[in-house]
């Protein structure tokens, strides 16, 4: 028997935090949709680069300090000369540039080397669920409450979505093929039977569906889908076009009759998913929010 | 020799809460319980020691012995934990050679029991920002840099602490404290290290060289400052430990330093070679003890549960398809090993232990092929080479000698869910011993305490280990070399309880010779002119066996292995 999780109706409080600090845009007590900005900030830019400055300067690392127009913390603009060296009387320069817009993060004396950042990038986070805001998370975001049916599945595929619950098939016996996945389920939760096969995991891709909830996949149709061996049991940044959310487990798994019911109840309704696993020893399950 | 002294130990791991009780009895030292319970580091309850006192509670129970004294273990037994939460401890170590210096700073750690996050040199091949952004990323519990000789290299050196100050590394726990971080360096230039690192970044600790000289490894005082660190800045930071130090006099270890050297005590003991695997859920330790030389390498995300799809990735499915009965195909192995991720199983079906035996027979594999890179002479020194060496192409980097391995011990639920004859198996395809080697298994899954006695009394933890915890499952005899199947590739004579016993096998065949666990033998094996029993090719071997849960196992197979689904056939 699963002991993965299943409410009918219960109080859910999601936390809604940015991975950095930032502000909340929300006040305790507000009503939030789905969409709304809960909390804003800005993240460190991934793209950094080395200048080797002594190098562009044509002078030795201990020396290329003495020639630095900018240093550490200076924005600086991409081409802009950060440094430069001039020999013979001025008729020689040498200059050194800053290949991207950004700051300079360090500059090594010993190294004659400075390490340049892009600027950093705006990173908002959504209600996910409408509800209400419970709780403030100082300077990283937000509590959302909301009364909700909720399902944890066995593992997922790709982050968050939201849509509304939609059924193809009228039993969870059923396989889920490409010809039950259409157009218009474009932006929508499509609840499927025991098993999704290869060719309506790319329907689903192709058609724009928000998310795929199902009993279970064949791991080598999921791993033929991917076009990688998954690995470790870590998922959630996957980039599949829809989130993909498997209820039992792999192979040929209808889902559990409670679990179809719940969801067979609220079709047409909003549902907000997450397909983020983690199956060690902090655990977490790929889960369905059904905002009651 | 008898004793009134007890010993109460615990080990605490992410999952499970293990406590012993090992006391004086006729004769030495006897196992007297051992009660388990939940950690219970996480929340609700977010307190490691309220495990730690269920367990005792558990352990008083079962014993009838008056274990705890109010809130805490009674005073009548010396008290000891070890830990491995929070998936152990985490390092990253640094050094200016990677394969000189960068190396042995990672034995030094491995050794201490570490979980190795990565590992930065200046000839790493990433450019110096990337070392930065890396290490930025990575939150360890503790780092270990080495570099240069004593009155060697300082440039680089220095340059490296600049990288470490640059990115300033922040803690896996406690972000508001420095992060520990051991020099374990050229020591002439201890002063100017600690300056470039930047004044109070870090909880610095200067220890001895670990390369005091290029052709010297002195690893000892590396591994204690880890411990120092991990004792006086890792797990204070954990809830509830600071009350379980108050309990006990002794210094608190990662749980897989305790396993290492109990081994290794052991190792001493009977002046042997050993290899020890520990295959877990979510990763694959190897430790090796070869001529005195102690090694631990560590395959993260490689376990038979939560990291068995990644043995796949790793291997490839071919690899684990090979173990495997031909009757099952692709479809069904990945879905069952999937399903072995995903769910808890209390007992397997035919199919999982299938899955699982296939699993970790690679996932020793791929433990052992890492080890051997571990397990390395020192680079950097000048080789002898005879004039044999030039027609054999390379000397082995490698210490480890599957032809010179007297012990194997496997350690880990697959010796405990399979057959004592698949346990044996498993070892037996997955490292592929040459020669006489005994095989045994850990059945009581207390190495991690005996380790921990091991600091106070030497002797009783050997004693427990030999009698409670390591089970002798057979004696290998195992050939390599080129001969034609269906010959006879080997013939043991030996003599137990009186009546003389001759068995032989054919080239390309496994037998088992019936000789059990209580009983030994004097035993002749006579090898085809061809094969090689570790002597020499047709050299005779004469070995005492020790006799086992499975016996002796003759192994005609050939090396490298090459027959994977062979079935041992047992003698009449």
């Amino acid at each position: 028997m699963s002991t993965l999780q299943l409410q009918e109706d219960t109080v859910v409080r999601k936390e809604r935090r940015l991975p950095t600090e930032g502000e909340a845009l929300v006040k305790p007590g507000d009503h939030v949709e789905a969409e709304t900005v809960v909390a804003r900030g800005v993240v460190e830019n991934p793209d950094i680069r080395e200048l080797r400055v002594f190098s562009s300067l044509g002078v030795s690392p201990d020396m290329a300090k003495n020639y630095m127009l900018k240093s550490t913390g200076d924005d600086v603009g991409r081409d802009e000369v950060i440094a430069i060296y001039r020999s013979f009387f001025g008729r020689s320069t040498k200059v050194a540039r800053s290949p991207i817009d950004g700051k300079i993060e360090n500059f090594s004396p010993v190294t004659g080397r400075a390490i340049i950042r892009g600027h950093p990038i705006q990173m908002d986070v959504k209600a996910h669920l409408p509800g209400e805001i419970a709780e403030l998370i100082d300077g990283e975001g937000a509590v959302v409450e909301a009364r909700a049916a909720v399902l944890q599945g066995a593992f997922g595929l790709g982050g968050e979505a939201r849509g509304e619950l939609a059924f193809s098939l009228d039993s969870p016996d059923l396989p889920l093929t490409s010809g039950e996945i259409k157009a218009e389920h474009k932006g929508k939760v499509v609840v499927g039977g025991s098993v999704v096969t290869v060719d309506a995991l790319h329907a689903a891709a192709r058609n724009g569906v928000a998310a795929v909830i199902v009993g279970g996949v064949d791991q080598k149709d999921l791993t033929e889908f991917l076009g990688y061996e998954m690995g470790v049991g870590v998922t959630g940044g996957e980039d599949l076009g829809f989130t993909l959310i498997i209820t039992e487990g792999f192979g040929v798994n209808p889902i559990d009759d409670a679990r179809f019911s719940l969801l067979k109840e609220h079709e047409g309704r909003l549902a907000c998913v997450d397909g983020t696993t983690q199956i060690r020893s902090r655990i977490q399950r790929p889960e369905v929010i059904i905002p009651l | 020799m008898d004793s009134d002294e007890s010993y109460l130990i615990v080990d605490i791991d992410s999952r499970t809460t293990k406590a012993i009780l090992v006391e004086g009895a006729a004769g030495g030292y006897r196992l007297a319980g051992v009660s388990e319970t939940e950690t219970t580091m996480e929340a609700p309850v977010l307190d490691v020691a309220a495990g730690v006192k269920t367990t005792l509670a558990g352990l008083e129970e079962g014993t009838g012995r008056k274990i705890l004294d109010g809130d805490r273990p009674s005073v009548a037994h010396r008290f000891m934990a070890s830990s491995s939460t929070g998936g152990g401890l985490h390092m990253v170590v640094g050094g200016v050679t990677g394969i000189i210096s960068g190396e042995s700073a990672q034995r030094a750690a491995l050794g201490a029991g570490a979980l190795l996050m990565d590992q930065f040199s200046k000839d790493d091949g990433r450019p110096q920002f990337e070392r930065v952004a890396r290490l930025r990323s990575l939150k360890p519990d503790i780092m270990l840099m080495a570099g240069g000789t004593n009155g060697g290299a300082v440039t680089q050196v220095l340059e490296m602490a600049e990288v470490v100050k640059t990115a300033d590394v922040k803690p896996r726990f406690g972000e508001e404290y420095p992060l520990p971080f051991i020099y374990a360096g050229n020591v002439e230039i201890r002063d100017r290290v600690k300056k470039a690192l930047g004044e109070d970044r870090y909880a610095t600790k200067m220890v001895e060289n670990v390369r005091p000289v290029i052709s010297e490894e002195n690893l000892g005082p590396a591994k204690e400052g880890i411990y120092d660190a991990y004792m006086e800045h890792v797990i204070v930071h954990s809830p509830g430990y600071d009350e379980l130090l108050s309990w006990t006099e002794e210094p608190l270890l990662p749980t897989q330093a305790a396993v290492g050297r109990l081994l290794y005590a052991y190792v001493e003991a009977r002046r042997v070679n050993l290899i020890g695997v520990d295959v877990g859920g979510e990763t694959t330790d190897v430790y090796s003890v070869f001529n005195g030389i102690f090694n631990r390498s560590l395959n993260a995300d490689i376990g038979i549960t939560y990291g068995i799809m990644n043995i796949v990735k790793e291997t490839g499915l071919p690899n684990v398809m090979r173990w495997l009965p031909p009757e099952m195909k692709e479809r069904e192995v990945r879905n069952t090993a999937g399903n072995m991720m995903l769910h808890e199983h209390g007992s397997l079906s035919p199919d999982q232990k299938n899955v699982q035996a296939a699993v970790a027979r690679e996932a020793v594999r791929l433990g052992m092929e890492k080890h051997r890179g571990i397990a390395s002479r020192l680079k950097g020194t000048l080789v002898g080479r005879t004039l044999s060496d030039m027609f054999n192409q390379a000397i082995e980097d490698t210490i480890i000698d599957m032809s010179k391995t007297d012990v194997v011990v496997g350690k880990g639920r697959v010796f405990s869910d399979q057959t004592t004859l698949e346990s044996a198996m498993i070892l037996i395809d997955s490292l592929e011993p040459v020669g006489v080697t005994e095989i045994m298994v850990d059945r009581s899954s207390i190495m991690p305490h005996l380790g921990s006695l091991l600091g106070v009394n030497h002797d009783a933890a050997l004693q427990i280990l030999v009698e409670e915890s390591l089970k002798s499952l057979a004696t290998l005899a195992a050939l390599s070399g080129n001969a034609r199947e269906g010959e006879e590739a080997v013939t043991v004579r030996m003599t137990v309880d009186g009546s003389e016993i001759v068995d032989s096998v054919k080239v390309g065949d496994i037998r088992i010779v019936p000789l059990g666990a209580d009983e030994a033998a004097e035993a002749t094996f006579i090898p085809h002119r061809r094969l090689d029993l570790g002597a020499g090719r047709g050299k005779q071997v004469k070995k005492r066996v020790q006799g086992g849960e499975v016996g002796l196992i003759l192994d005609a197979r050939g090396r490298p292995l090459n027959r994977f689904r062979k079935t041992p056939e047992a003698s009449t």
